[in-house]
């Protein structure tokens, strides 16, 4: 475990920027409790500093999980988010998408989000804009990145695609054992 | 008529007042300055200073038109002295160069150094011909038309060529003696000069070792050789450190960046206006370069485009 170097520290900020925007400051600037960013074998770990200083004293190979996991890097250095930040990410989320009742089906086998489906869309949402995706009952299914703006949502058909699928619930079930 | 008057009044205007001092003024019209060694009166500091510069501009004057003049188109020409003041230099004086090999063995050994002319009497051809370059001397042998072969000579024997790499060989030579020279005047030598060609030759070897098609993983492994280390990394401690204030600096980075490389507008969020809202409004959706095109045309394009 070890915090993140500064490249690091960029490729996780401007992913997580990608869905909260400025609200980012609000992950790294608390008001409750200093929280930090931990990386533990690839993985990248939101933490509060107390439980983060409970983990010090757990030997690396036993260490499996701590705070909330927001995703990884690549082998390649790139970062990738997990769906186990969708907290996060819905609670501060800039862009929405909302999706009909038989769509939620389809999305959280990991599928993307066709017109048909789509309910409600954050007005003004620009192209390949990371959104989070909900059910209309408000509940976070999901992440993904806009295929087409707001504006030009209207001219597809129904079939196309509207939001390229990132991570879904599902995977909670499906990616059990490589999640964490 | 009594013109003694006049002439007397005339006199006295064209007369110049010489300024009189303690110690007199000294001039140096090269550079068009004065010097005033005077005793410095404090009290007074504001008379004094415009007493000064009043004293120095009449003498430099005084003595400017003192000069010989010439007759030009232009008008009176008056050609400044040679400067008597003189500027110190301004950067240190160069060093001298340490004397290269040929000069020390020289000097121990006590040899005159005599000039070498370029030029050589050559008696055959009863003219001056160069030393070395175009139709030198050294290169007789090359360029002359029969040369004469040893009776042991191989049958490949090139005499020309045999002349050439002599002397080529000779013009290398001088080459890496300079060379030499000059890494010792710049102070690389013995001791220095070794361990940076050391650290040379271990960064070319280990940059070699890893340039192979596997990247040096299925090479046969010498005795003795050394495992390559890399740059050993460094992370900050995991707990002990101020980590918001770093972050939040990345992040400031991070949208300054951005800024720099932005090529459109700001977004939305940045200004009071949205304006990608505000022009989809104005336009009736159709866009900015449709509302730019006018409104007649957009309500003729809405025609056209209509069921017909």
């Amino acid at each position: 475990m070890r915090p993140l170097t500064e490249d690091e520290s960029k490729a996780v900020f401007a992913k997580l920027a990608n869905f909260i925007g400025k609200n980012l400051i609000q992950l790294i600037d608390r008001k409750d409790e200093p929280y930090c960013f931990r990386l533990h074998k690839d993985r990248v770990f939101y933490v509060s500093e107390s439980s983060m200083k409970l983990g010090i004293s757990v030997a690396r190979p036993n260490l499996v999980s701590m705070g909330t996991c927001f995703g990884k890097f690549s082998k390649s250095g790139k970062f990738k988010l997990h769906i186990t930040a969708l907290d996060y990410l819905a609670q501060y989320a800039k862009y929405k998408v909302w999706i009909k009742p038989n769509g939620e089906m389809p999305f959280l086998y990991g599928n993307h989000i066709l017109k048909a489906h789509l309910g409600r869309i954050t007005e003004d949402t620009a192209e390949h804009q990371g959104v989070v995706i909900f059910s209309m009952s408000d509940t976070p299914l999901g992440f993904g990145v806009t295929s087409r703006s707001t504006v030009d949502t209207r001219k597809l058909d129904p079939t196309a695609i509207i939001v390229f699928h990132q991570a879904d619930v599902g995977e909670y079930l499906r990616d059990e054992e490589t999640l964490i | 008529m009594d013109v003694s008057d006049f002439l007397a009044s005339h006199a006295a205007k064209s007369e110049v007042q010489v300024v009189d001092k303690e110690i007199p003024l000294t001039t140096d019209l090269a550079f068009l300055s004065v010097f005033d060694t005077n005793t410095i009166d404090e009290e007074s500091h504001k008379c004094h200073l415009q007493s000064l510069a009043n004293d120095g501009v009449q003498t430099l004057l005084v003595s400017l038109f003192k000069l010989p003049t010439t007759q030009t188109p232009d008008g009176p020409m008056v050609q400044l002295p040679q400067p008597t003041v003189l500027l110190p230099r301004a950067k240190p004086l160069p060093k001298p160069k340490p004397p290269t090999k040929w000069e020390q063995f020289a000097k121990a050994k006590g040899i005159q150094n005599k000039k070498r002319d370029k030029k050589v009497w050559d008696e055959e051809r009863q003219e001056w011909v160069n030393r070395w370059g175009k139709d030198g001397l050294n290169k007789q042998k090359e360029q002359q038309w029969i040369t004469e072969v040893p009776m042991n000579a191989d049958i490949d024997h090139d005499p020309v060529k045999e002349a050439r790499d002599a002397r080529k060989a000779r013009v290398a030579k001088n080459e890496r003696q300079k060379l030499q020279n000059d890494a010792a005047a710049a102070g690389l030598s013995g001791k220095a000069a070794q361990e940076e060609r050391k650290k040379d030759i271990d960064r070319t070897l280990s940059s070699s070792r890893i340039s192979t098609a596997s990247m040096g993983k299925f090479d046969k492994k010498l005795d003795g050789e050394k495992k390559i280390r890399g740059v050993k990394r460094k992370f900050e401690p995991a707990e002990g450190i101020s980590e918001k204030d770093s972050s939040l600096s990345i992040l400031k980075n991070m949208e300054s960046d951005s800024r720099k490389t932005r090529t459109g507008p700001a977004p939305a969020e940045e200004s009071v206006i949205n304006t990608r809202k505000a022009v989809r409004f104005a336009s009736k959706g159709r866009g900015g370069l449709a509302m730019a095109r006018g409104g007649s045309a957009g309500r003729g394009g809405r025609g056209r485009g209509g069921k017909r």
